[in-house]
C-alpha cells in the first residue's frame, strides 16, 4: 500500500517538474521568438523618413500580367508607429486615389482615402484589413507596418533558407479582425531580415507565402527589399511588387502626413 | 475657357512642365418613355476633361476644365473650369488661390453641409457634380486642428436641363434672369470658415457660410405662365459634420441651419456606413448604407438603403445599389449601377433608375412626380487620355 502510493507520489513529482520544465521552454521560447521579432524590427530604426514608387504586378494562373504604380511616402514616429502616404499612380481611373495611415503600436491604425474626383477625405476603419489591396493578393494587412506589439510570438526553430541560417518564428495576431490566424516568419541570422512569411487563414489553411528579395542597403543601415512576392495557393494567383527610386531623409513633416496634406497629392 | 492672355499665359509655361493628362467620355441615357414634356427617348452625351498638375513641393499647379455636348439639350452643354489655382506652401499656412472644388461633409447619399461650389445639376441628380468657384483660401494646420478660411469671389449660378432636356421640373426655368437678394448680384464675396479636427475615432467639423445661397428658390415669372425664375438670396448657414468609429462601422451625421430663405430652418442627414469584408468565403466586399433625411421645408423625411459589392477583382468591377424610401407618400426610387474597368484605359458603367410612379394619392406631395416617365437606362464609357 505504502509502495504504491509513494509510487503514486513519485510520479506525480516528475509530472509535475515535466510540466513546469515544458512551461519555462514555452516561456522561453515565446521570449526568444519575441527576441528575434525585436531585432528584425530595430534594424531599419533611425531612417526618419522614405521614398519610393511601386509597381505591382498582378499574375493570374494563365500568366497574364496586369501592372499598378504607386508613389509611397513614409515618415518615422519614434514613440508610435509610422505614418505613411501611399498615391496610385496607375491604372488612370484611380490616379491621384491616396490612403493616409498612422500605424499605431497597440490599438487601431488611423485612415484616410482620398477621391480626388469628388475632392473627398474620407476617414475609413482600419479594421476592414483583411480585404485585398487593389486587386492584388497583397491585404491592406500586409501593407500595414508589423508593429512588434500587435502579435503574440514563438520561437519554432533554425532552418537553412536559400542558403541562408534564418530563425522561424510563429506569431499570431492579436487583432481580431486580422484575416490570419498565425504567419510562419523567416528570419535570417546574419541581419535579421524577413526573408519568408507563411501566412494563415482563419481557417488555418496555409493561404499565401511571402517572399522578400533583393534586400539593398542605403545609408549604411537602412535594408529595403526591392522585390516581394505573394502567391495565393488557393487561386493560384501571385502578385509581384517591385521598389524603385527608393531615398532616404527627404526632410518630410508631419505636415507632409496631414488629412490636408491628402488633398494635394492630385 | 481661359479669357485672359494672361492665363493663356500661365496654361502654356505648365503645359511645358507640368503633367497633361485627360478624360473623354461617352454618355447615352435611353428613356423607356417620352417625357412629360414631349422630350424624346435618346439622349446622347460628349465630355472631355484636360487636366495639368504640377507639384513643386511647395507650389502647387493644377488645372482641369470640363466641356460637355449634349445631342438634346443645350442647357446641358457645359464649358467649366473645374480647377485653375495655385497653392503656396508657406511656414505657418497654406493658400490657395484660383478656381477650385472643395467638399465638405460626411455622409453618403445627400450632402447638406457642403457649400462652397454649386452644383451642376444637369450631370447627375446626386448633387455630387460642381462647378469651379473662384476663392482665395487660407488654411492653418495646428495641434488644435485644421482651420479654412474662405473668401469666394464671384458667384456661380446653378445649372438646370433646359426645355427638352431630362431630368427636370414640369415648369421651365428662366435661366437667363435669375433674381438676387444682395445689390451686388453675382460680382458679391462670400465668406466661410470650417475647423475640423479628429480625436481617436471622433471626427468633428463646424463650419459657417456667410454669402449668396449656391440652392435657389424660385418665383413665378411675371412675363410668362408656365416659367420660374431662380432667385438666390444671401444667407447664414452654419453645419456640423460629426463621424464616429466604432469598430468597422461608420455612424455620422450632417446638420446645418440655414437663416435668409424666409423663416430659418435646419436641414440633416444621418445613418451608418458598414462594409463586410469577404462576404461567404469570398473575396468580394459588402458596403451598407443607411442614411436618414430631415429637412424642416419638407413634410416628408426620405430614407435611403444602398449596397455595394466590390469584387476586388483586376478590373475592379463593383454593383452598387441604392433604394430610396418617402416615408409619406410611400413613393420608391430605385438605382443599380454595375461599373468595371476594360483594359487599362478605360471604364464601362452602366445605370438604371426606376421610380415607382403610383398613381394612388394619398393627399401628400410627391417627390418624383415630376420623374414619373423618366426611368431610365444609361451607358457611360469613358477613355482616359
Amino acid at each position: 500500500m505504502e509502495v504504491l502510493s509513494n509510487l503514486i507520489i513519485k510520479q506525480f513529482f516528475v509530472f509535475t517538474m515535466c510540466m513546469i520544465l515544458v512551461c519555462i521552454a514555452g516561456d522561453l521560447s515565446a521570449n526568444k521568438g519575441l527576441e528575434i521579432a525585436i531585432l528584425s524590427d530595430k534594424n531599419n530604426d533611425g531612417f526618419i523618413d522614405s521614398s519610393s514608387t511601386m509597381t505591382m504586378n498582378l499574375i493570374n494562373k494563365r500568366g497574364d500580367v496586369v501592372t499598378r504604380k504607386l508613389r509611397f511616402k513614409r515618415l518615422e514616429v519614434p514613440t508610435d508607429g509610422d505614418k505613411s502616404i501611399a498615391i496610385f499612380e496607375s491604372p488612370r481611373d484611380v490616379k491621384g486615389v491616396a490612403i493616409l495611415s498612422y500605424a499605431h503600436k497597440v490599438e487601431a491604425d488611423d485612415q484616410w482615402l482620398y477621391l480626388p474626383a469628388l475632392k473627398r477625405v474620407k476617414r475609413i476603419a482600419s479594421k476592414n484589413k483583411s480585404g485585398p489591396f487593389l486587386g492584388s493578393e497583397f491585404s491592406f494587412e500586409d501593407f500595414s507596418f508589423q508593429e512588434v506589439e500587435k502579435y503574440e510570438y514563438l520561437y519554432i526553430d533554425e532552418e537553412i533558407y536559400l542558403n541562408n541560417p534564418c530563425y522561424v518564428i510563429e506569431r499570431k495576431p492579436l487583432d481580431p479582425y486580422s484575416g490570419y490566424t498565425k504567419q510562419l516568419v523567416w528570419i535570417d541570422k546574419e541581419n535579421y531580415l524577413v526573408q519568408k512569411i507563411h501566412h494563415f487563414d482563419r481557417k488555418s489553411f496555409h493561404l499565401k507565402t511571402q517572399l522578400f528579395k533583393d534586400y539593398r542597403k542605403y545609408d549604411g543601415f537602412f535594408w529595403q527589399p526591392h522585390e516581394i512576392e505573394m502567391i495565393n495557393h488557393q487561386n493560384g494567383k501571385k502578385s509581384i511588387l517591385i521598389f524603385d527610386d527608393v531615398k532616404l531623409k527627404s526632410g518630410f513633416t508631419d505636415r507632409d502626413f496631414s488629412q490636408n496634406s491628402l488633398k494635394r497629392s492630385r | 475657357m481661359p479669357k485672359s492672355p494672361l492665363m493663356i499665359c500661365i496654361l502654356f509655361s505648365q503645359l511645358i512642365v507640368g503633367e497633361i493628362i485627360g478624360e473623354l467620355s461617352f454618355d447615352n441615357r435611353y428613356f423607356f418613355n417620352a417625357g412629360l414634356q414631349e422630350q424624346k427617348k435618346n439622349h446622347t452625351s460628349f465630355s472631355f476633361s484636360p487636366e495639368i498638375f504640377k507639384d513643386d513641393s511647395n507650389k502647387i499647379f493644377h488645372f482641369k476644365a470640363k466641356l460637355r455636348k449634349d445631342s438634346e439639350d443645350s442647357g446641358r452643354d457645359l464649358n467649366d473650369i473645374q480647377e485653375l489655382y495655385l497653392i503656396n506652401i508657406l511656414e505657418d499656412k497654406e493658400i490657395k488661390l484660383g478656381v477650385s472644388k472643395e467638399f465638405w461633409g460626411v455622409t453618403e447619399t445627400s450632402h447638406r453641409v457642403d457649400i462652397i461650389n454649386q452644383t451642376d445639376f444637369t450631370e447627375g441628380f446626386d448633387g455630387e457634380e460642381k462647378l469651379g468657384q473662384p476663392m482665395i483660401k487660407i488654411s492653418l494646420e495646428r495641434q488644435w486642428g485644421l482651420l479654412d478660411i474662405y473668401t469666394l469671389l464671384g458667384f456661380r449660378e446653378r445649372n438646370f436641363s433646359g426645355n427638352k432636356g431630362r431630368l427636370r421640373l414640369p415648369l421651365s426655368i428662366n435661366e437667363k434672369g435669375p433674381l438676387y437678394s444682395s445689390s451686388s448680384k453675382n460680382k458679391r464675396a462670400d465668406f466661410a470658415i470650417r475647423w475640423s479636427n479628429y480625436y481617436d475615432d471622433f471626427d468633428i467639423a463646424i463650419s459657417h457660410f456667410s454669402g449668396t445661397s449656391r440652392e435657389p428658390r424660385f418665383l413665378p415669372s411675371a412675363n410668362k405662365i408656365n416659367e420660374l425664375v431662380p432667385i438666390y438670396e444671401v444667407i447664414d448657414q452654419t453645419g456640423l459634420e460629426i463621424q464616429y468609429l466604432l469598430d468597422g462601422l461608420a455612424i455620422k451625421g450632417e446638420v446645418i441651419s440655414r437663416s435668409g430663405q424666409g423663416e430659418r430652418f435646419s436641414a440633416a442627414t444621418y445613418g451608418f456606413e458598414y462594409t463586410q469584408v469577404g462576404v461567404l468565403q469570398t473575396r468580394i466586399d459588402l458596403g451598407w448604407v443607411v442614411e436618414f433625411n430631415h429637412d424642416d421645408r419638407l413634410e416628408s423625411s426620405p430614407f435611403v438603403l444602398g449596397t455595394r459589392f466590390s469584387f476586388n477583382d483586376i478590373y475592379d468591377s463593383q454593383i452598387l445599389s441604392g433604394f430610396i424610401v418617402n416615408d409619406k407618400s410611400k413613393e420608391l426610387g430605385f438605382l443599380l449601377e454595375a461599373s468595371r474597368r476594360i483594359g487599362e484605359c478605360c471604364m464601362l458603367s452602366l445605370e438604371g433608375i426606376y421610380f415607382d410612379d403610383t398613381d394612388e394619392d394619398n393627399g401628400q406631395k410627391k417627390l418624383f412626380q415630376a420623374f414619373k416617365d423618366d426611368d431610365f437606362l444609361r451607358a457611360e464609357f469613358i477613355y482616359y487620355l
